[in-house]
This record gives structure tokens, sequence and C-alpha cells, in this order.
């Protein structure tokens, strides 16, 4: 008899999962169930980057780094996109988020749980989003956010060229797009694209990374080499190799003054994925 | 049984487990952890005690090993009447490294066997989230060294983070927080 | 006759030495000043610090004891009109080019409450030189567009103090218009005058905005270079002239709390036709006088008193002059009354 409750208890558990075929499951640990998410489809495209040796905005002189190829969103995650993220998975609803995942200000904008702002445009990139919205997002296209190196590496670029850092221009042109007011309520796309074929990694919204938190600085870099080895274990290179790359230091600033929780109305996202692919 | 099975066929609202939680407690991460003992936890078992977090890694050469030695400081200074109330925590930034028998070597090493001690490693991704909610920041420097900000935070019971002790670390800040936070129970 | 000399010679010496002495006593550095306000306690409940816009300064702390304040600000970006009519992108303190006046008392403790408005493109932060601490405040108060920081401090060295927004790029953020004057005064307060200004220097480094059509903004490479196109008292071409003139009547003391906020240029600071009777030399504690033109470092200040004596618009340049005259480094304080003829008298001699 026992056997005969085990086996249909079995049974049960086995069809309940089948049913749950759509979920996309979390793997932590070995293999095991964490956190579940109701998985969606992306239709953005990814663009292939080769990756190479860069120098980072904080780092050595003398030591580059590498940055393997991977895949990146071509664009930013829109407000649709994110619309129907938080349909399929109510627990990152606006009134349902747990508070230690976002900040009061999350889709603060949005009137309610599952409309978009009247005047927000379907195709702008959502922003008031948390890490860790942005990284549930990444989970459910099967995705994941990029990494602090591909982001910049990516950065490097203007239309034309891959490594655009030494033309005198570069830095200025890009401030010009920071400063311009009111850029994340535009439309994605609609500038050209850079030289790998990426669009508005400036002319939009400062984005998360999914090691932003790895710019061992403080909010205050007048000093050249941050160095205290009581706030920051092992400090390491943390003074910048460009000074006059203005741009990089308004960057880097976002990312230091922020935490995981924050919701900022001018903070969005875009997705990237590990690639094996390797191109010539 | 079919009841039960389209319960759980709808989308989460969080788990029934986390319900009862306040929503800026910690142990809404669901993620899985390994302690010392190589048993699989999730940071909600944790729950109960008035927790002391560090997050370091056994092989650190710098900070780290002072981070230890003001954790033991802080032990010291607890009342033993009050010790079966907290739970000092030692989270892993390099959980490739730092295995559950590499943890478990670590905590003999260090004389904190304690019940009272808790190492726990997880998995990369679980282990930035983690970082995350208590603000700390990491980064791998080569493939030993990790450069990391210096930080001891107390939780309550329920998982809702207290305060938090950064840089040159006062030892006695926090066991007076910890304190206060045991007596508030 | 050797004894007599001897003992003479002595005595002078004695003397000399007893006397050098006592002028070592007189003029003993105020060494223990921060350490008197360090053991002041700050009574009561905390309360709201009034803060001014230039050229206003808050009523002066007269003799209350050490209380404590809070002190609320807002970052920021903004358009504003630079110089005739040309719009210029500002990063400000509370909406104007200086910040706001902050005026406290040795020994006061102030919170620091630092808001950054949601419409901000960039992340602010404070460094208040007024602070002893950490980046004086920076790192404490670094918010991202819509968020809050804050922090406190004890106010322990009496004296007039720059304060200014460091993030980086500092010299962006301080080219835009993020500096302003923290007061400390000793207790008892300043001795009362007449008339109190807050007047603010400050160079500007500006090309064409590329995305919006007559719009400038802050030239990094003009700063770099520190070749500004425009140097301003308070932020703004004309801000102390025509109806903006200041006002003072003959027979009152003026005080002028002048301060340079950069981010590069040092000021010759004077005002034509005026002497000022005491400078606090850098904002500090030591007090010249009868001085013509005094230097305010950038990042510093100087509190600068005179009594008007006859009527007549007195210029206030950084006499630099080529930053008066081309720059705009240039604003005036009407003095009305009586006239003097024994200070100054300009009659004509008519030929016989």
């Amino acid at each position: 008899m026992k056997h005969l409750i085990i086996l249909l208890f079995s049974i049960v558990i086995v069809s309940c999962s089948k049913e749950s075929e759509k979920e996309t499951v979390y793997k932590n640990l070995e293999g095991n169930k964490t956190d579940t998410l109701q998985s969606i489809q992306s239709t953005v495209k990814m663009v292939y980057i080769p990756g190479g040796e860069y120098k980072p905005f904080f780092g050595s002189n003398t030591t580059l780094v590498s940055v393997a190829p991977f895949l990146m969103d071509e664009r930013a995650v829109t407000n649709e996109e994110f619309l129907e993220f938080v349909i399929a998975n109510p627990q990152w609803q606006k009134s349902n988020i747990k508070r230690l995942f976002a900040d009061t200000n999350y889709l603060k904008t949005w009137p309610t749980d599952i409309t978009l702002p009247e005047n927000a445009l379907k195709d702008a990139p959502v922003c008031n989003v948390s890490w860790f919205a942005a990284k549930a997002f990444a989970q459910s296209v099967d995705k994941r956010l990029p990494t602090l190196d591909e982001w910049e590496f990516v950065a490097m670029a203007d239309e034309t060229t891959a490594n655009a850092r030494k033309k005198p221009k570069y830095s200025d042109s890009i401030i010009d797009l920071y400063l311009q007011k009111n850029r994340q309520f535009k439309s994605v796309k609609q500038s050209p694209p850079n030289y790998w074929g990426i669009y508005n990694m400036f002319d939009l919204i400062w984005e998360w990374t999914d090691d932003f938190n790895a710019v061992l600085t403080t909010g205050d870099s007048r000093s050249g080499e941050y160095n205290d080895k009581n706030l920051f274990c092992a400090g390491g290179a943390t003074s910048a190799t460009d000074v006059m790359n203005y741009a990089a230091y308004m960057r880097f600033a976002l990312r230091t003054s922020i935490k995981a929780d924050y919701t900022i109305g001018n903070l969005g996202f875009r997705c990237a994925k590990d690639t094996t692919i390797i191109k010539q | 049984m079919l009841v039960s099975c389209k319960e759980n066929s709808e989308p989460k609202q969080g788990a029934e487990t986390t319900e009862q939680l306040p929503s800026n407690s910690i142990f809404n991460l669901t993620s899985d952890w390994q302690n010392q003992d190589g048993k699989t936890i999730k940071l909600k078992d944790l729950q109960g005690k008035t927790l002391v977090v560090v997050m370091i890694y056994t092989t650190c050469k710098t900070a780290c090993p002072i981070l230890v030695a003001k954790m033991k400081m802080i032990e010291s200074k607890f009342d033993r009447k009050d010790i079966d109330k907290i739970n000092l925590v030692l989270v892993s930034i390099d959980p490739e490294t730092d295995t559950p028998e590499h943890l478990k070597e670590f905590s003999i090493k260090n004389e904190m066997t304690g019940p009272q001690w808790t190492f726990l490693r997880s998995a990369e991704n679980a282990t930035k989230e983690f970082a995350n909610v208590l603000s700390m920041k990491y980064k791998k420097i080569s493939p030993i060294d990790f450069s990391h900000s210096n930080i001891i935070s107390t939780f309550k019971p329920n998982g809702i983070l207290v305060s938090q002790e950064e840089g040159d670390i006062n030892v006695d800040k926090v066991v007076t927080t910890v304190n206060q936070t045991v007596r508030k129970k | 006759m050797k004894h007599k000399h001897f003992t003479i010679c002595a005595t002078t010496l004695l003397i000399t030495a007893l006397l050098s002495c006592n002028s070592t006593n007189t003029t003993k550095p105020e060494t223990s000043s921060a350490e008197a306000a360090l053991a002041m306690v700050a009574e009561g409940n905390p309360e709201v610090a009034e803060v001014t816009g230039a050229p206003k300064v808050p009523a002066p702390i007269g003799a209350r004891a050490a209380k404590k304040l809070i002190v609320n600000l807002l970052t920021t970006e903004i358009e504003g009109i630079i110089a005739d009519s040309i719009p210029y992108t500002f990063w400000t303190f509370n909406n104007t080019v200086p910040g706001s006046f902050i005026r406290v008392r040795e020994g006061d403790e102030v919170t620091l409450n630092l808001k950054n408005d949601g419409s901000s493109i960039l992340p602010h932060n404070i460094d208040l030189h007024a602070v002893t601490g950490p980046g004086g405040g920076a790192a404490a108060t670094t918010a991202p567009p819509g968020k809050e920081a804050s922090f406190t401090f004890k106010a322990i060295n009496k004296g007039l103090y720059v304060y200014h927004c460091a993030a980086p790029p500092v010299p962006m953020h301080i080219g835009n218009g993020m500096y302003g004057l923290i007061l400390v005064e000793p207790a008892g307060g300043l001795k009362p005058v007449d008339r109190e200004y807050y007047i603010m220097q400050g160079d500007f480094y500006t090309k064409a905005s590329v995305v919006k059509q007559g719009l400038m903004e802050f030239d990094n490479d003009k700063a770099v270079a520190e070749n500004p196109d425009y140097v301003l008292f308070n932020g703004k071409k004309g801000s102390l002239l025509g109806a903006n003139m200041l006002e003072a009547k003959v027979g009152e003391t003026v005080r002028l709390f002048v301060g340079n906020g950069g981010p590069n240029l040092t000021s010759s600071f004077h005002v034509i036709g005026e002497i000022f009777d005491n400078v606090y030399l850098e904002g500090g504690s030591t007090v010249s006088h009868n001085v013509q033109t005094t230097m305010i470092p950038a990042g510093g200040s100087a509190i600068v008193e005179f009594k008007c004596e006859v009527p007549g618009e007195y210029v206030l340049v950084d006499h630099s002059l080529s930053r008066a005259f081309n720059k705009g480094c240039i604003g005036k304080l009407k003095v009305t009354g009586e006239p003097n003829e024994k200070v100054f008298s300009a009659k004509t001699l008519t030929k016989e």
C-alpha cells in the first residue's frame, strides 16, 4: 500500500513538472532548482563580438584585459519587452516586488503593474529597473547581463572603427550625447550603429552590467590612485588609465554611485550571451 | 492531486515560505548554499538568529585575515548566554577554491568550529547577487586574487539589515549593534 | 668698569629675552581654536538652517550657543543665461550659481542632506572645505539621479569656506557652477556691520552644443588650457550691474564674503575707489588692514570690510583686468548719501 501511495505521488509530481515545461530554471548549485521564471521570447538581434584585448579605464597601463567572444543585444531592452516580462512573471511587478530587489521608484512612471505610461514609446528603453530586475529579465530570455569589460570593449568603437579612443573627438562627442536631456524617452535604433552594429551605446541611457560593482573606488576619485587597504582588500589598480577620457569618468562615476537595488530614471540595460563560436 | 498540480503550474507569486518574510529581508534570496559540513541550505534556514555576516575568501593574504580576526574578536565579546541567538556567517567570494571541505579545514585551523559559526559558498551568480544585496564590491584581479570591500553586516533574525561597518571596522560597535538586536527580540 | 659694563649687557640681554618671550606669547598661533570648538556641545533638536542665494546671506548667528542644524541641498542640471542672451547648461546646488550660502557657528553639528534631482543625468556629491573628514564629505554624499545621501559633521574650524561638487570629472562639475560658500562664525559672531553680501567668482569655458542649437556647454580643452571665455561674479555676466548693483549708504560698514570657485583662476579682488579696512586673509583668522587688492585662490575665499565714506559707484573687479573688461568679471556697489568733500572733492579748476 505504502509503495502504491509513493508511486501515485511520484506520478503527480512528474506530471506537474511536465506542465511547467515553459519554466526556465535558474540553475544554481549542481543543478539545484532555485528561482523559477516564466520564459518569454526575445526577438532582439544579437551581434557577434569577437572580443580581444583592451586597456580598461580603471586598471594598469601595461596590462591588457582579455575579452572572450560573446553575443550582445544590438539594442537596449524596451518598454514593451519588459511589460511582457512582468505580465509573465507577476513577482516582478511593481506592487509585488520584494523591497530587497528594488527601491520604491521601481517602474515608478507606470500607472499600473501592467500598463506603460500614456506617453511612453513602446520601443523606448525601459528605465527605473534595478540590477536584480534586469538580471531576472535576462534569465527569462535565456541570456545574461554583459560584463563591465564586455560593455567597455564595445564602447571603444565609433561608427567606423573598433577602437576609436585615440581619436581627438572621441570623448567630447560622447559627452555631447550624454548631456542631452531626456534622451531616455526616445526610441531605440534611431541613430547609426557603431562599428560592430550595436546601437545606442551613448545616446539613450546608462546601462547595468553584471559586475557594475567591480569598480573599487568610492564616489570621490580625486586621488588618482585609490589604495585604502582598509576599505578595499587588495585595492588593485584603481587609477584611471586615460585622464582625458572625461566620458569614461562620467560613466564610471554613475557606476560607483549606484547599488543593485537602485532604480534610476535614465538607467536601463541590454542583454548578452556566451558563445562558443570563434570567428576570424 | 489535480488541484495541487494546477497550483504548481501558475506563475509563482513568491514562494509561500517567503510570504511571511518582510519585503526587504535577505531571506527573499532563494539561492542554494553549501556550508562547511557540505550541507545544502537556503539562506532562510538561517532565520531566527541575529546574523553577523562578512564576505571573504580563504586564500586571501591581505585584509581578510584581519576581517577573520575581527569576527573572532566580535564573537569573543558576546555573552555566552546570548551565543545561541547569534550566527556568525562567513561567505566566500571564491566558491571554486572554497569548497565545503576547504571551508571546514579553514574553520578548524582558525578555531571557528562551534555551532555559532557558519561558512557558506554558492555558485558565482548567487554569490554576486548576495554581494550586491550587501552593497559589497569585488573583482577577480588574478587567477587567485580578489579585490573586495571590507564590510561586516548585522541582520535581524528576520533577515532585515540593521547596519554595516566598513573599512577599519570598529569591533565594539558591531558587538553593541548585535547585542541591541538580540535584546530587541 | 668692566663689571658695570657686564651688568648692563647682561641686563639688556635679560630684558630682551623677557620681551621676546612676551612677544611670542602675544603672537601664539591659535592651535587650540579647533580643539575648543570640538569641546563645544551642540544643544537641542536639529533645526533646518536658513540658506540664501547670492548676493544675500542668512542672518548673523549673533550670540547663540552651538546647535544642531540640518542643511538641505538639491543638485540640478538646468539651462540658464550665462551672458547677454546666451543659454548655458549649468549644474547647480539649489538652482543657483553660486550655490546657496550656508551660515553656521563653530561647534555646530551639521547634517547635510544632498538630494540629486530626478531630472539630472549624472551623479553629484559635495565637498565642503569646512569639513574635517574624508573628501570633505564627497564619498558619503555621492547620489545618482533621483537619490539622496547625507552625512553629519561638526564645524570645528571657523572661517569662510568653499564647497563644491567633487564627482568625476571634477573640473567639469565645478566649471558648470557647482560651488558655493559656507561661513563658520566664531562664538559670539562676527562683529556686526551694516551690509553683508555674498559674491563668488568663477571661470567659464564654453563651446556650442552639437545637440541643441544656440546652447553653450563646458569645453574640456579650454579648461585644460585654462583659457576661459568668461570670468564672472555669481555665474552670470552683469549679475552685479544695473538693477542688480549692490547697495550701501554713506557711513555704513560693508562686509563682502567673496569666494572663488575656479575651477582654475586665482582672483586679484579689488574694489575701485575703496580700500579694505579689514581683510580676513583667505577667509581664515588672520586679519590684514589697509589692503587695496587681495588674492583669492581657486577653491578659496576672503572676507573684506570697509566703510563707505563717499557716495558713488564703486566697481568690483578681478584686477587681472582683461578678465574685468573682456570676460565679464565686473560688478558694482552703489553708495548713496551726502558728499564728503573732506575725503574726496572733484572740483575742476577753471582757468582764469
